[in-house]
């Protein structure tokens, strides 16, 4: 009981660590300029940075993600794991109360997200063009959060292993602003500033400015 | 730290703008980009995956903002500028990478490499490690705007003699071009030559347009240096001018960059919406064609036809409809290559590639993609709204033995318009005076 | 007279500049080169890069049809 109050204890300062650090940077990109869009608008930037997030993540929408389907939908899965993942997390709490079918049904979702991570690890150190990109922090990054998601989903049908999760959330929580896992902050913005440049432009929805 | 390094790391401090960081963060290095880059299809090595070119830069980045990274330079990668990483920057953004943003389009996180690759060519120019055949160019524009009377006069001169050939061509006595008219109500802008100047004055007469000319050209060559400085003196050229004269449109010959950036970027530069609008030829074109303005018979031109879609016209300008609007009432025979719009492939010829001699052999190896894309469509002509890629695919034709004809979409236009010059009984007529034959 | 001579005809610009900017480098500081060109955007944009270049455009006309000659000085 008392490694299990030390672990959330931990997880718990972690996460304001997380969420502290995170400030710090959003405040210091926010005082980057941001120049006004003075060009008069062919299209509309809501409607791409819809499809930015919407059609625009689809499979088929890129030729990129087309010719390497598996690895794209590996990533889009180890994604969907992290999301449910941080949820899970999150209400840990209360999860005695929760029905037993939707937590086995998280810990498959989740489970299945390690499961990805793992395998992308190991497409990481095997494929030459990934093993030549990436660094050091990029393996941390990845298996740190493989980790914490197995340990989430093993803790969602045992919870033995709650301290595990903890220990392991806290971990990830730390280094994610510090290292390549912040990537996912800058991701939704990255998109909307896609979103906002194809938009304007009418570059995706050409036919229908006319 | 030199003083060139030092340049640089504050042209780079000053690019930090939001995009830019979000451009620099956002990448997950998957590595799916790596065929997005005609450079890489040419030839697959790691250096031509985007997300490696964009590494290069964040490398220098990371040294400078980075918490761990100044710990543990090793453990993300991290290094500090030196003359040479600035030197190897400085040649992959201006000789690896044309700005296409084919990456950028294909990255499932929405990584703007180009927009890294600006802000090194910015670095690069700065610290004086930037090709200086376009820093040349672009002060030889730049020379131009202080003092126009220096090249003006002779200007005037060479488009009287051209008007009277315009006359000549369309049988029209009262065809004009006129240079910098005050109150007409477009202003066109070509690109330095005539070939530019005769198809455009030929439909704009016959559309009876209220047009002028100016006395500049619409290429821009600090854009492709990155240097907003040099880029806002040379487009504030053609913006006074424009303002001086009281146009309600500046319309801009075919070509990619001038039109991505003076459409979509120098109102930025300038932090001012312009009074008049700007677009380009070919949507001139295709609201001719779409009101009927225009007779065309699409029987004069029954070659296959094939559209290139230059990255700056479609990608970034969102030109993408229009051409083909035009080509389909032009032309019988038109096939579209594979892939096309905004996944369409970079010739290899922009980002001022073309205008770099010691980049040669490597642009036309880069070139690849597009001469195979272009040979699978049969096509006989390739029609590019772009100059940049007219020169490109010109020469990878040649290289890949395609013996296609490379045309600018006006002069299909003026060909489906079948002028009287062009009709064999007229041509004898006109062997004379062509007053005399205008009279008649 | 010139020690170098360039038929630029038939180049379309920018390439007649890029051409003169790197036979420049190859001659002597006072030497001349010579070239006719074709696009009568050399009209305007070689004097302009002899002004931003510190060089010296020593003459420039129009000879027969559309061909433009002219004769630049490298001074620096």
């Amino acid at each position: 009981m008392a490694l299990l109050s030390l672990t959330q204890l931990l997880a718990l300062l972690a996460l304001l660590f997380a969420a502290a650090a995170f400030a710090l940077r959003w405040r210091w990109a926010a005082q980057r300029p941001l120049a006004d869009d003075r060009a008069p608008m062919k299209g509309s930037p809501a409607r791409g940075v819809l499809y930015a997030f919407t059609f625009g993540m689809a499979p088929w929408a890129k030729e990129s993600t087309r010719r390497h389907m598996i690895a794209y939908l590996r990533g889009v899965g180890f994604h969907i794991g992290i999301f449910a993942g941080l949820a899970a997390l999150l209400t840990s709490p209360w999860w005695p109360l929760v029905p037993d079918s939707a937590r086995w049904l998280f810990a498959f979702v989740i489970g299945f997200g390690a499961w990805l991570g793992f395998v992308g690890e190991i497409m990481r150190q095997v494929e030459h063009n990934l093993r030549a990109l990436s660094t050091p922090d990029d393996h941390a990054s990845v298996l740190l959060v493989s980790v914490f998601l197995a340990t989430a989903s093993i803790a969602l049908i045992n919870v033995g292993w709650l301290p595990a999760m903890y220990l392991a959330s806290a971990l990830m929580l730390i280094y994610a602003p510090l290292g390549k896992i912040r990537h996912c902050v800058y991701f939704f913005f990255s998109r909307r500033f896609f979103g906002l440049f194809v938009g304007r432009r009418a570059v995706i929805h050409s036919e229908a400015t006319r | 730290m030199s003083a060139q390094v030092d340049t640089a790391l504050q042209v780079l401090e000053k690019q930090l703008n939001r995009p830019l960081v979000v451009a620099l963060e956002a990448c997950a290095r998957c590595g799916l980009c790596a065929e997005a880059c005609h450079y890489y299809l040419a030839e697959p090595s790691i250096d031509h995956v985007p997300a490696a070119r964009g590494e290069a830069l964040r490398r220098a980045y990371r040294a400078e903002h980075d918490f761990l990274s100044r710990i543990f330079p090793q453990w993300t990668g991290a290094e500090k500028l030196n003359e040479e990483s600035l030197a190897k920057l400085a040649e992959m953004a201006f000789s690896q990478c044309t700005l296409c943003r084919r990456c950028a389009f294909n990255c499932p996180m929405g990584v703007d490499t180009p927009l890294m690759m600006r802000a090194v060519r910015a670095m690069a120019t700065a610290s004086e490690t930037a090709p200086e055949l376009l820093v040349m160019l672009a002060d030889a524009a730049i020379e131009k705007g202080k003092d126009p009377s220096f090249f003006r006069d002779m200007f005037v001169e060479q488009m009287a003699d051209l008007e009277k050939e315009l006359q000549t061509k369309m049988g029209d006595p009262a065809a004009r071009i006129t240079v910098e008219r005050e109150g007409a109500k477009i202003l066109y802008v070509p690109l330095a030559g005539e070939h530019t100047i005769m198809p455009p004055a030929i439909i704009f007469n016959a559309v009876k347009e209220d047009w002028t000319l100016s006395i500049f050209e619409a290429a821009n060559y600090g854009v492709f240096l990155g240097d907003v400085a040099r880029a806002k003196q040379i487009a504030a050229r053609i913006i006074d001018e424009a303002k001086r004269l009281g146009v309600k449109e500046v319309v801009l010959a075919e070509c990619g960059h001038a039109y991505a950036s003076f459409r979509w970027e120098a109102p930025n530069w300038f932090g001012e919406t312009f009074p008049f609008k700007v677009t380009s030829l070919i949507e001139k074109l295709d609201e001719y064609v779409s009101e009927g303005r225009l007779h065309l018979d699409p029987s004069a031109n029954p070659e296959l036809i094939t559209y290139h879609d230059s990255c700056n016209m479609a990608r970034t300008g969102g030109v993408i409809e229009e051409p083909r609007r035009v080509l389909k009432a032009i032309a019988h025979n038109f096939v579209e290559m594979t892939p096309n719009r905004h996944e369409a492939y970079c010739c290899g010829g922009g980002g001022g590639l073309v205008a770099l001699p010691e980049y040669t052999e490597r642009r036309l190896k880069a070139g690849k993609p597009k001469a195979d894309q272009i040979r699978k469509t049969r096509a006989n002509i390739v029609v590019a709204a772009c100059e940049n890629c007219r020169l490109q695919i010109g020469e990878i034709s040649e290289q890949y033995g395609l013996g296609v004809e490379i045309t600018a979409l006006a002069d299909l236009v003026v060909k489906a318009m079948r002028l009287p010059a062009t009709r064999p009984e007229v041509e004898k007529l006109f062997a004379g005076d062509p007053a005399t034959v205008s009279s008649n | 007279m010139s020690s170098t001579v360039l038929d630029l005809k038939g180049l379309m610009c920018p390439l007649p500049v890029v051409k003169i900017a790197n036979a420049i480098k190859k001659v002597e500081i006072g030497e001349l080169i010579e070239a006719t060109a074709s696009d009568p955007g050399v009209l305007a944009d070689i004097p302009a890069w002899a002004r931003s270049s510190g060089n010296e455009l020593v003459t420039m006309e129009k000879v027969e049809g559309k061909v433009i000659r002219f004769v630049v000085k490298r001074i620096r």
